[in-house]
C-alpha cells in the first residue's frame, strides 16, 4: 500500500495564551484558573502544530432574572435566576470553565449595587469569571470600574470594549490587573485596529482576548465564521495584532434567533420546540469551536453538555 | 515654539558652525542638505561642550519651510512655436475688391485671399460666419484678419474652418483657453494662442456641487425624474457652464479682454463632468458593466453648449480612458511627464474623485476611487478652499494641546502689518491639522478625540466630539473654527481610500510601493501639501521624501499643453489608449484594503515605518 505524506503547514505565529482568573497564589481568590489560546496551527490539526488548551465554555448569569429570555432557557435552569450567587453556583455544578455575569438594563443599577453583585458571584463560585455591563458606553463605564476595584486582583474579563468606547474599561483593567474583551463588528481590520489602540494604552496584549462578534445559525454565522478564519490565519503567520485568543457569545445570539426564541407561529414540522433551541445553541456553538472560538458563552446547560462532548472528542486525537 | 519643543515643526532650526559640542536627538524636520549645511533643531539638540551657534533670521527659516511644498511652476516641455506648433492661426489678408468685370463672390474672393498667405484652398465656414462676411469685408476697405482652424484631432490632415473674420490689425493676440472641470473645483487658463503665455488663471467651486458632491450624486440627480426636477440632465449642464462662463469671465477682465475672443477651449475632467457638460446622459456610468457615451468626443462649437468664448471656437474635450478614469487623467499623465521616463511612477490626481495611474515610458495602469472632497476643503464642517482666510497649516502643542496656525493672508492686511483672521480650513490645513492631531495624541489611531488630556479645545459639541482650532474672538466671522468627529472620519475614509487604491493597484502588477521611484501628486490642492504630513495621516506612501514631486493641477497642464500644441494633443489620444483600467469593484480587495487603511496611519504599522519612529520618540519623550 502506497504511504500518503499528509502536507503540513509550518507556521510563524501563535495565539497569545492567555489566563483568566487568579489564585490565592496569584493575589486572587479563584479556585483555579483557566488558560485560553497557544495555538500553532489550525482548528484541531494536532498533527500539524500545537493546541495546548482546549476552548473553555464559559456560562452565563444574570444579575436577575432575565425579562427576555425563553421559558425554555427559564425552566432549564429554575429558581437560581432569581439569585445571582445561587446562578452561578448551578452553571458551576453544570460544567461551566468560566462563569460569565451580565448585568441587564434596569433601573437598579449603581455603582453599589455593581460591587454587591459582583461581591456574592465572587463567593459563591471558584470560577474565574467574565463580567459585561449592559451594553451601552456610559452605563457600561459607570459599572464595570466599580466592578474592577471590587474584584482587584482577581483577573476578571471586563467587557465589552469597542472602538468608540474602550479607554476607561481598559484604563479600570490596567489599574485593577483584569483583562479586557474587544469586540468589533466581523471585521478582521477593525479587529486589529481595537487590540492595537487597547495596547496603545500599554496594556500587555496577554490581558485581551477579542471578541469578533458571530451571528446565529442563520443569521449571518458563515459571515462571522469567515472573520474567524482570516483573523486565525493572519495570526499564524505572524500579525501580532490578531494573536489574541477569540471569545464569542452564541448563546446569546441562538436564543434571539425566531427558531429558538418561540413556539408560536412556526411550522409543525420544526418539531418539539425545546428540543429545536438546544440544537440551535450547540450548532452554532459547534461551527464556531470549528472556526478557532477559545472562549464559548452559552447560555443553556443541555447545550454546554454537548458542546463539552463535541470538544472533548476533538482534543482526544 | 509651535509644537512644544517637539521636533516637528521645524521653527527652532539653528546653524552650528561648530558642530562637535553638540548631539542632536532628532533631526527628522531637517534634510540632509540641511544637515551638511549645519542646521539643528534646537530643542533636538544636547550641547555636550562648547559650540557655536547662529540663529537664522525667522524668515528665512519660514521661507525654508514653505518650498518644501510649493508646486512646480508651469514651464512648458517646449519651445512654443506657435506656426509648428499651434492649429488656431490669425491670417491677414487683402482682398481684391469686386467690380463689374470681377463678380467673384465675397466667399470665393475670401477664400482666394486665404488661400494666397497660407496654403489653405479649401476653407469652410459655419453658417453665422457667412452671415458677417460681407459687412466685415466692405466695412475694412476689403482687408481683414481670418481666424482659421487649421486641423482638429479627428481632422488632422485639415478643418481649414474660418472661425471668425476680424477687421484687419484689430488684434495682435489670438486667445485659448484650457480649461479642467474637477467634480469640486473648475480652474481655468486664459492662454495666448501666439505666445503660448498664460495671462490669466482663476478657479471656483464647481456650480453642480449643490446638486450632490461627488459624481455618482451628479449622475443620479441628472437622470431622476421628478416633478421638481424634470431635467436635471439639462440643470447640471447650464450649472457647471455657468461656472465656466464665470471663470471666463474672470480671466478676460484680468486680461482686459472679451471673452468672445476666445477661439478655442480644450477641456479635461473626469468622464461623468465630460457627460454632463456636454449634455450626455451619463446613467450608463453608474451601472454595470460602467460603460460611457462616448470616450473621445469630438469637437463641438461653443454655441451650442453656451459657453461664452466665441460661439464657432471649437470647444475640444480630451479623450477620457473608461468611466472612472476621465480626460483628466489622460490630460495629467502628459501634464505630469510621466510618460517621458523609464523610472516606475505613480502619478496620484486627488481630487473628490482619486485617480492613480502605475507605470512608466512603456506600460501605464490605471484606477479610480471615490475619495470625497474633504481635502478640497468641502463637505467638512468649518471647510473652505485655499483663499484668503483659510488655515493653511496648524501645529499642535504636545504638553498644552495649543493649537497654532498659519493663515494664507490678506495682502493688504499684511502689507499694514495686520494678520489675517481665519475663516476656516483648507485641505492642506485639513491635513496638517488631523497629522498634528495624531501625533501629538488628541485623537488616537482610530480618530477618537482623548477627552482624557482634559485641554479646554477638546470638547463635546452639536454634533459630538468636537477639537477648536480657534476661538470665536480670533476668527473673521467670530464663531470658533473647529473639526468634529464627523470631519475627521471623512478625512480618514478620503485619506483611506486613496491609499487603497494605488496598494491595489500596485498589488495587481506584482510591485512593492517601496520600489516606486516617483511620486507624482497632481490634484487641485496638490500644489500646497505637506509630503511629511500626508504620510503620517497614511494618505501617501511612507518613501522618502525627495521621491515626491508635487505637480498641482496636471488636468489642466494637461490641457494647457494640448491646447498649445497638437503633438501634445495626440499625445493625450495615446495615453487614453496605452492605459490598462483596473475596476476596482470587481472583487473585494479594495475593500480590504480600504478597511485596513481606514486607521492612523495604517492598521499595518511596517508599512509607515517613519511614522513608527515618530511615535515612539513621543512615547519616549512622554515617558520621561
Amino acid at each position: 500500500m502506497p504511504t500518503i505524506e499528509v502536507p503540513k503547514e509550518k507556521w510563524s505565529g501563535k495565539v497569545r495564551e492567555i489566563t483568566l482568573g487568579a489564585t490565592a497564589a496569584d493575589g486572587g481568590t479563584r479556585a483555579k484558573t483557566v488558560t485560553v489560546g497557544g495555538e500553532t496551527t489550525l482548528p484541531y490539526l494536532h498533527f500539524e502544530g500545537d493546541i495546548p488548551h482546549p476552548p473553555a465554555i464559559a456560562i452565563e448569569v444574570q444579575d436577575r432574572k432575565p425579562a427576555d429570555w425563553s421559558p425554555v432557557l427559564l425552566e432549564a435552569w429554575g429558581d437560581v435566576t432569581e439569585d445571582p450567587a445561587a446562578w452561578a453556583k448551578a452553571a458551576e455544578e453544570a460544567g461551566a470553565d468560566v462563569v460569565m455575569l451580565r448585568f441587564s438594563l434596569h433601573d437598579d443599577l449603581s455603582a453599589e449595587y455593581a460591587r454587591e453583585t459582583l461581591r456574592v458571584v465572587l463567593d459563591a463560585t471558584g470560577l474565574p469569571l467574565i463580567v459585561f455591563g449592559p451594553g451601552q458606553a456610559e452605563l457600561d463605564n459607570d459599572l464595570l470600574v466599580p466592578v474592577a476595584e471590587e474584584g482587584k486582583g482577581e483577573k476578571l474579563v471586563l467587557g465589552v470594549c469597542e472602538d468608540k468606547n474602550y479607554r476607561t474599561i481598559v484604563a479600570a483593567a490596567l489599574a485593577h490587573g483584569h483583562l479586557v474583551d474587544a469586540r468589533c463588528p466581523m471585521d478582521v481590520n477593525l479587529s486589529k485596529q481595537l487590540n492595537i489602540l487597547i495596547s496603545d494604552m500599554n496594556l500587555p496584549l496577554e490581558r485581551v482576548v477579542m471578541d469578533p462578534t458571530t451571528g446565529a445559525l442563520g443569521y449571518g454565522m458563515e459571515y462571522g465564521y469567515s472573520v474567524m478564519e482570516r483573523l486565525r490565519l493572519a495570526a499564524l503567520q505572524g500579525d501580532g495584532m490578531t494573536q489574541q485568543p477569540m471569545l464569542v457569545t452564541p448563546g446569546e445570539e441562538a436564543w434571539r434567533a425566531k427558531e429558538a426564541r418561540t413556539e408560536e407561529g412556526v411550522p409543525e414540522a420544526w418539531g418539539d420546540w425545546a428540543e429545536r433551541a438546544v440544537n440551535w445553541e450547540t450548532l452554532t456553538a459547534s461551527a464556531l469551536v470549528e472556526s478557532g472560538a477559545d472562549i464559548l458563552v452559552l447560555r443553556h446547560p443541555e447545550s454546554v453538555k454537548r458542546v463539552r462532548a463535541m470538544i472533548d472528542a476533538l482534543m482526544s486525537n | 515654539m509651535p509644537c512644544g519643543g517637539q521636533g516637528r515643526c521645524g521653527r527652532c532650526a539653528v546653524i552650528v558652525q561648530d558642530g562637535t559640542g553638540v548631539r542632536r536627538r532628532s533631526t527628522l524636520r531637517l534634510t540632509s542638505d540641511d544637515l551638511d549645511a549645519g542646521y539643528a533643531l534646537a530643542c533636538q539638540t544636547v550641547v555636550e561642550g562648547d559650540a557655536v551657534v547662529t540663529i537664522p533670521p525667522q524668515e528665512k527659516i519660514e521661507r525654508r519651510l514653505v518650498t518644501d511644498k510649493t508646486a512646480t511652476q508651469v514651464t512648458l516641455p517646449f519651445i512654443y512655436d506657435p506656426v509648428q506648433h499651434q492649429p488656431m492661426h490669425l491670417v491677414p489678408v487683402e482682398l481684391d475688391p469686386p467690380d463689374m468685370v470681377d463678380q467673384t463672390d465675397d466667399w470665393s474672393r475670401l477664400k482666394r485671399a486665404v488661400a494666397t498667405t497660407s496654403d489653405v484652398s479649401d476653407l469652410t465656414a459655419d453658417l453665422p460666419t457667412l452671415r458677417r462676411l460681407g459687412t466685415v469685408l466692405r466695412e475694412h476697405n476689403w482687408g481683414a484678419t481670418a481666424v482659421v482652424e487649421m486641423d482638429t484631432w479627428d481632422r488632422p490632415n485639415g478643418s481649414h474652418r474660418l472661425v471668425d473674420l476680424l477687421p484687419p490689425g484689430s488684434t495682435d493676440h489670438l486667445w485659448g483657453a484650457a480649461v479642467d472641470i474637477g467634480t469640486t473645483t473648475v480652474s481655468l487658463y486664459l492662454v495666448d494662442l501666439l505666445t503660448g503665455e498664460i495671462a490669466a488663471k482663476a478657479a471656483e467651486y464647481n456650480g453642480q456641487i449643490k446638486r450632490g458632491e461627488d459624481v455618482i450624486s451628479r449622475i443620479i440627480y441628472a437622470s431622476s425624474r421628478s416633478s421638481r426636477n424634470s431635467d436635471g440632465l439639462g440643470e447640471l449642464g447650464s450649472l457647471v457652464v455657468g461656472t465656466i462662463n464665470e471663470l471666463l469671465e474672470r480671466a478676460a477682465r484680468r486680461a482686459k479682454i472679451s471673452s468672445s475672443e476666445v477661439y478655442k477651449m480644450t477641456v479635461a475632467g473626469n468622464s461623468t463632468m465630460i457627460h454632463l457638460f456636454l449634455g450626455l446622459p451619463p446613467s450608463s456610468i453608474r451601472l454595470e458593466p460602467f460603460v460611457t457615451a462616448i470616450n473621445h468626443p469630438p469637437p463641438v462649437r461653443a454655441g451650442e453648449l453656451g459657453v461664452n468664448v466665441h460661439p464657432q471656437a471649437s470647444v475640444d474635450c480630451l479623450p477620457g480612458v473608461a468611466s472612472y478614469v476621465g480626460a483628466d487623467i489622460s490630460a495629467g499623465v502628459i501634464g505630469s511627464r510621466m510618460c517621458d521616463s523609464s523610472a516606475l511612477t505613480l502619478f496620484l490626481d486627488v481630487g473628490t474623485n482619486g485617480e492613480m495611474v502605475l507605470g512608466d515610458c512603456d506600460w501605464l495602469i490605471s484606477c479610480a476611487c471615490s475619495a470625497g472632497p474633504a481635502f478640497e476643503g468641502a463637505g467638512v464642517r468649518d471647510g473652505m478652499r485655499a483663499t484668503v482666510g483659510a488655515i493653511e497649516e496648524v501645529w499642535v502643542n504636545s504638553e498644552t494641546y495649543e493649537p497654532t496656525y498659519r493663515v494664507i493672508p490678506n495682502p493688504k492686511l499684511e502689507a499694514r502689518g495686520d494678520p489675517t483672521p481665519p475663516r476656516g480650513l483648507c485641505g492642506s490645513g485639513l491635513i496638517s491639522l488631523l497629522s498634528e492631531m495624531f501625533i501629538t495624541g488628541v485623537i488616537d489611531k482610530g480618530g477618537h478625540p482623548n477627552f482624557d488630556l482634559g485641554s479646554p479645545h477638546i470638547r463635546q459639541g452639536e454634533h459630538g466630539p468636537e477639537y477648536v482650532i480657534a476661538w470665536g474672538d480670533q476668527t473673521e466671522h467670530g464663531r470658533d473654527i473647529v473639526i468634529t468627529k464627523v470631519d475627521i472620519d471623512n478625512l480618514v475614509r478620503a485619506k483611506a481610500a486613496i491609499y487603497a487604491g494605488f496598494t491595489v493597484l500596485a498589488q495587481s502588477v506584482g510591485v512593492d510601493l517601496s520600489m516606486v521611484e516617483r511620486v507624482l501628486v497632481g490634484g487641485s490642492f496638490g500644489q500646497y501639501i505637506n509630503v511629511e504630513k500626508a504620510v503620517q495621516i497614511g494618505l501617501l506612501p511612507d518613501l522618502p521624501w525627495e521621491r515626491f514631486i508635487f505637480l498641482g493641477n496636471t488636468a489642466l497642464q494637461g490641457a494647457l499643453l494640448a491646447v498649445l500644441n497638437r503633438e501634445y494633443r495626440q499625445q493625450v489620444s495615446e495615453a487614453a489608449q496605452l492605459m490598462t483600467y483596473l475596476e476596482l469593484s470587481a472583487d473585494n480587495t479594495f475593500y480590504d484594503a480600504f478597511t485596513s487603511a481606514l486607521f492612523l496611519p495604517h492598521t499595518d504599522l511596517t508599512q509607515f515605518p517613519s511614522v513608527a519612529e515618530v511615535l515612539a520618540d513621543r512615547e519616549g519623550q512622554s515617558v520621561t
